[in-house]
């Protein structure tokens, strides 16, 4: 709470602090569920409906529950030249991760991402909050092993 | 001046307004989709895309301001190109099911490319599915339908104010959905039905039960719910409503419903009306033709007439009846049977606390129109939410908080919550004391008139010994008595409680030194017809006092008026309970239920000798009858109400039962059979009789009428000069008192007693009484809602469901008195107050968690 006033002095309205607050709702909830979005909506006095409609436009916001390690790899047009879709079958092959799926011992989530802005060292993923690029196929799994 | 050029015809502009405005102006129809006549424009839906010299591409004419010199193109080829392609956009995901959808018809969507095409599309790719919602009792959301053109949204947030909606999504996966993503949880407005263009949000009331072409006829009519007097059509197919609607540009709520008004109408078709007379024989109701009930009720009050005396018989009108049906009682009452015993509902709250207002202002004070709200600077709310007892003139009041008026809100407004800029306490204990503060500052700050001599001394009189702590009235003030024309707006929870006169003169004295216009709020369609038509035991119709008009009366009528002075409903109740009232004659009210102290009011009958009811269905007092007579509900009515803004509105009948005969004609054979030689064949002789008897109708024909625009003080005169000094205690000492928590009758947006629990489409939305606690209340007793409690006076206990209001205090509970079971009045009692109006200060409420 003390965050989001925090949060609410840096917005001229309550409704400019939504985003940020959707980020500590689902740092705090693990994902936006419908209690987090009801949490976010008290915390700013918005209706809730309007949270739910901001929220769910966005593709970075967790809209189910996650593995541990969230891979976010993108697929756009530099990253798709470069391979990056092999890299999402070998992701199924070894882990059996789907897109938008969950391994079974929940420690993978893989989210397909829009551009993310490192064409120049395609294809690109984060993992959790860590940037990779340059990915292959051997360092893919290099870099992910390190993620238990 | 703006001058441009539509299609070849010049149009001259006095203020500038949109392109597509401009055309519609000039007969031009520009298609649209995502445009809706009073929302915003959006420019979502590119169907209004016209050509404007100069400009390089199309525009969309919805957003487009009209300049001067423009020459607008709104039908080339270019267009009808660019909207044939947008809608072969639109259908890539529609499923084409219009064989199937209960808008085809009527479908804006369907409608479109019927005029502009395509034929056929020419994508290959599958359709996005999206499984259509039955979540809701009330509305399907089939989102695979949906065109996004946000006009639900834009109508959810915008005129209703209840953020209850919203897109879901992006890109060709965005649906309009509540927060629940199933059923709502909202007003139940049904304002997105309205505005919906396509089959994406519709009522499962009447779901694949009818097709827009085969409603037989529209009938243009009032409803029947509250006393704003919403305009709706009934669209009726063979003697049955299908739907409810309401139209743009038609009646003070102008296109928009509450959820009473738009899904309140079937309990007129429910299985437990009423269909034939009954009278008691052995102790059961019994069957019987009109003519042996007529002439067995007649008998009875003739014979008790006879042997007690006039006085021994009392008549109860109806605040759901029409003002014919009213007249006619009264007319039944003092001039057939002789007595002034009569009353209705009116008595609970409304006749008292518009008759104090009068005696201080003069009559006709709160005659003030529910549409210039909106355009005030500013609005004091008193005594319950608007947006729950009257919603529409809620809207209005939400509309205004938007624009640039402050609102203040003294006690519970949950409903304002959004659109208060000051929320003050006010609840029994602070009320007062809170008002006091303000008139102790304002009287300083604000001219005095010297207009009301009487009342000036009063608020130099008025003096708070003891401030309400941590509240503070200052900025309010400030922003007080900067208002030009403020509205203030008095409900029924400040006007039931011993002292009420008091709190009331208090505002009275806010009205006057702001200058302010008066609404007192109206659960009931037709209190203030009730008034009106001289259902009051001191006043003939048109509101005069009988001592003073009695001799013009009686000349009008060629009848005498009796002089003994008439029971009101309290007094009626107490001499049936003393034997001194032996007859009662109860139209359209259900005083079992309705009153407080179940047990009292069925003892009170019980003694009496005679008991006839006249209803719609068997009520709770109708089953203790010995005559029962069906009524016509309302939709089955020709005839009049006046609203809480004193408008006289035209009731029309969809459709007549064959069998019954209205309430007013019942009555008129009743009469007949008791001596009356007057004949009234038709609803217009009622109505006629009404204009010579009551000043303030003169002349007034149902003609004029049925134009909407019966504005007090119509053709009439109202009363003047009759501003009376009223005396009210403790105006020099007035500070918070000490309360215990009371329990107080709670009228929920979703119901209204009587009728409503017939309404298969209201129960589905709720169908058990909610208890309505304050934030504190809940905390000490770690309740949230949905919980159960039990709720304890010393009439007894009940189990409900809480409902946890932030802007009530911990001062009062509130329970609905609408279900037949489990409702406030079975809990509570009442007395009278100093205002004259019911007391309910003696129920004393505790509220406990019950343990699962």
């Amino acid at each position: 709470m003390e965050e989001i006033k925090e949060i609410l002095k840096r917005y001229p309205d309550r409704r400019g602090a939504l985003l940020p607050t959707l980020y500590i709702m689902q740092r705090e909830y693990g994902w936006l569920s419908q209690e987090a979005l009801q949490a976010a909506a008290d915390a700013l006095n918005l209706p809730p409906a309007t949270v739910k409609g901001v929220a769910t436009f966005y593709a970075m916001y967790r809209h189910k529950p996650m593995g541990r390690h969230l891979i976010q790899l993108c697929t756009n047009v530099a990253c798709m030249i470069m391979g990056a879709e092999r890299l999402v079958d070998l992701l199924k092959e070894r882990y059996g991760l789907e897109p938008g799926g969950t391994t079974e011992d929940g420690r993978f989530s893989l989210v397909i991402m829009e551009c993310i802005g490192a064409c120049d060292r395609a294809p690109a993923m984060l993992v959790d909050t860590d940037f990779h690029a340059d990915l292959n196929e051997q360092n893919l799994f290099e870099i992910l092993e390190q993620y238990k | 001046m703006i001058k441009l050029t539509i299609d070849g015809i010049e149009v001259e502009l006095e203020k500038p307004i949109t392109v597509l405005e401009a055309a519609r102006k000039a007969g031009i129809k520009i298609p649209t989709l995502c445009y809706f006549e009073g929302l915003k424009p959006f420019g979502g839906c590119r169907l209004c895309v016209v050509e404007v010299e100069k400009l390089p591409r199309l525009q969309t004419a919805c957003t487009m301001m009209a300049a001067d010199g423009m020459v607008v193109k709104t039908e080339t080829e270019k267009i009808k190109a660019a909207r044939r392609a947008m809608l072969e956009f639109l259908l890539i995901n529609h499923p084409l099911d219009c064989p199937v959808c209960d808008k085809a018809g009527e479908c804006e969507l369907q409608d479109l490319v019927a005029r502009y095409g395509p034929d056929a599309g020419r994508f290959r790719e599958g359709k996005r599915r999206h499984p259509e919602s039955f979540d809701d009792p009330i509305i399907v959301r089939n989102m695979e339908r949906c065109v996004l053109c946000t006009r639900c949204i834009r109508m959810c947030e915008d005129l209703q104010g209840a953020y209850a909606i919203t897109v879901t999504g992006r890109g060709s996966h965005s649906f309009v959905e509540p927060f629940s993503g199933g059923r709502y949880d909202c007003e139940y407005c049904g304002n997105c039905l309205t505005v919906c263009p396509v089959g994406a949000i519709m009522s499962r009331l009447h779901r694949h039960s009818y097709r827009p072409w085969y409603i037989q006829n529209n009938v243009e009519t009032v409803c029947g719910y509250c006393g704003v007097g919403c305009t709706m059509i009934l669209q009726m197919r063979e003697g049955q409503i299908v739907r409810t609607i309401p139209e743009m540009g038609l009646g003070l709520n102008n296109g928009l419903l509450c959820v009473r008004g738009r899904f309140g109408y079937d309990f007129v078709q429910s299985e437990a009306r009423l269909r034939m007379p009954m009278i008691r024989k052995d102790g059961e109701l019994r069957e019987v033709s009109w003519a042996e009930a007529l002439d067995y009720v007649a008998k009875r009050l003739r014979e008790i007439s006879e042997k007690h005396g006039p006085q021994a018989v009392g008549g109860i009108g109806s605040s759901r009846c029409t003002n014919e049906d009213n007249y006619m009682l009264q007319r039944l009452m003092r001039f057939t049977i002789g007595t002034n015993n009569i009353d209705s509902a009116a008595r609970l709250y409304y006749a008292p606390a518009q008759r104090f207002l009068e005696r201080i202002f003069g009559q006709g004070i709160t005659a003030n129109l529910i549409p210039g709200i909106k355009n005030s600077d500013g609005v004091l709310i008193f005594g319950g939410d608007p947006t729950q007892i009257n919603p529409i003139l809620g809207l209005q009041i939400r509309a205004a908080g938007r624009e640039s008026a402050t609102v203040v809100t003294f006690g519970r407004a949950k409903g304002l919550e959004r659109f208060a800029h000051y929320m003050l306490p006010g609840g029994p204990s602070v009320i007062d004391a809170v008002t006091g503060m303000i008139v102790q500052e304002l009287r300083d700050k604000v001219q005095l008139s010297g207009e009301n001599k009487w009342l000036e001394g009063e608020i130099q009189k008025t003096r708070v010994s003891e401030a309400v702590e941590g509240v503070s009235v200052d900025e309010v003030v400030e922003r007080l008595k900067e208002m030009t024309n403020p509205v203030i707006i008095i409900g029924p929870e400040v006007l039931q409680s011993q002292n009420s006169d008091r709190t009331l003169l208090l505002i009275a004295q806010i009205v006057y030194l702001l200058n302010g216009r008066v609404f007192l709020l109206s659960d009931r369609p037709n209190y203030q017809g009730c008034i009106d038509m001289g259902v009051l035991p001191d006043m003939l119709p048109g509101g005069r006092p009988i001592e003073m008009f009695k001799h013009k009366a009686e000349e009008v009528m060629g009848k005498e008026v009796p002089t003994e002075r008439g029971l009101n409903l309290f007094e009626m109740i107490e001499a049936a309970s003393e034997g001194r009232l032996k007859a009662l004659y109860v139209m359209g009210e259900n005083p079992v239920f309705n009153l407080p102290d179940r047990e009292r009011v069925t003892q009170a009958l019980k003694g009496l000798e005679f008991l006839v009811v006249q209803d719609i269905f068997l009520t709770e007092t109708a089953l203790m009858a010995d005559v029962v007579l069906p009524a016509r509900a309302w939709s089955e009515k020709t005839g009049t109400f006046t609203n809480l803004e004193r408008r006289i509105q035209m009731v029309r009948a969809g459709a007549e039962s064959v069998e019954d005969m209205g309430d007013w004609r019942i009555i008129a054979e009743l009469a007949q059979r008791l001596g009356e030689e007057k004949q009234f064949r038709s609803v217009e002789d009622v109505w006629e009789e009404i204009t010579h008897v009551s000043p303030l109708h003169t002349a007034l024909d149902y003609e004029e009428i049925s134009k909407g625009n019966a504005l007090w003080p119509y053709n009439g005169e109202p009363l003047r000069g009759v501003e009376e000094e009223v005396e009210i205690q403790g105006l020099d000492d007035i500070k918070p008192l000490k309360v215990e928590a009371v329990l107080q009758p709670d009228r929920p947006l979703y119901h209204s007693g009587s009728m409503s629990r017939h309404s298969k489409a209201l129960k589905s939305i709720e169908d058990a009484p909610k208890v309505v606690i304050g934030e504190a209340l809940s905390e000490k007793l770690s309740l949230k809602d949905g919980d159960r409690v039990r709720v304890t006076t010393e009439r007894g206990t009940l189990k409900a469901t809480v409902s946890i209001d932030s802007t009530l205090g911990d001062e009062r509970v509130f329970l609905s008195n609408t279900f037949s079971e489990g409702n406030f009045s079975s809990l509570a009692t009442y007395g009278v107050s100093r205002l004259g109006s019911m007391s309910l200060d003696a129920n004393k409420v505790r509220v406990e968690k019950e343990e699962a």
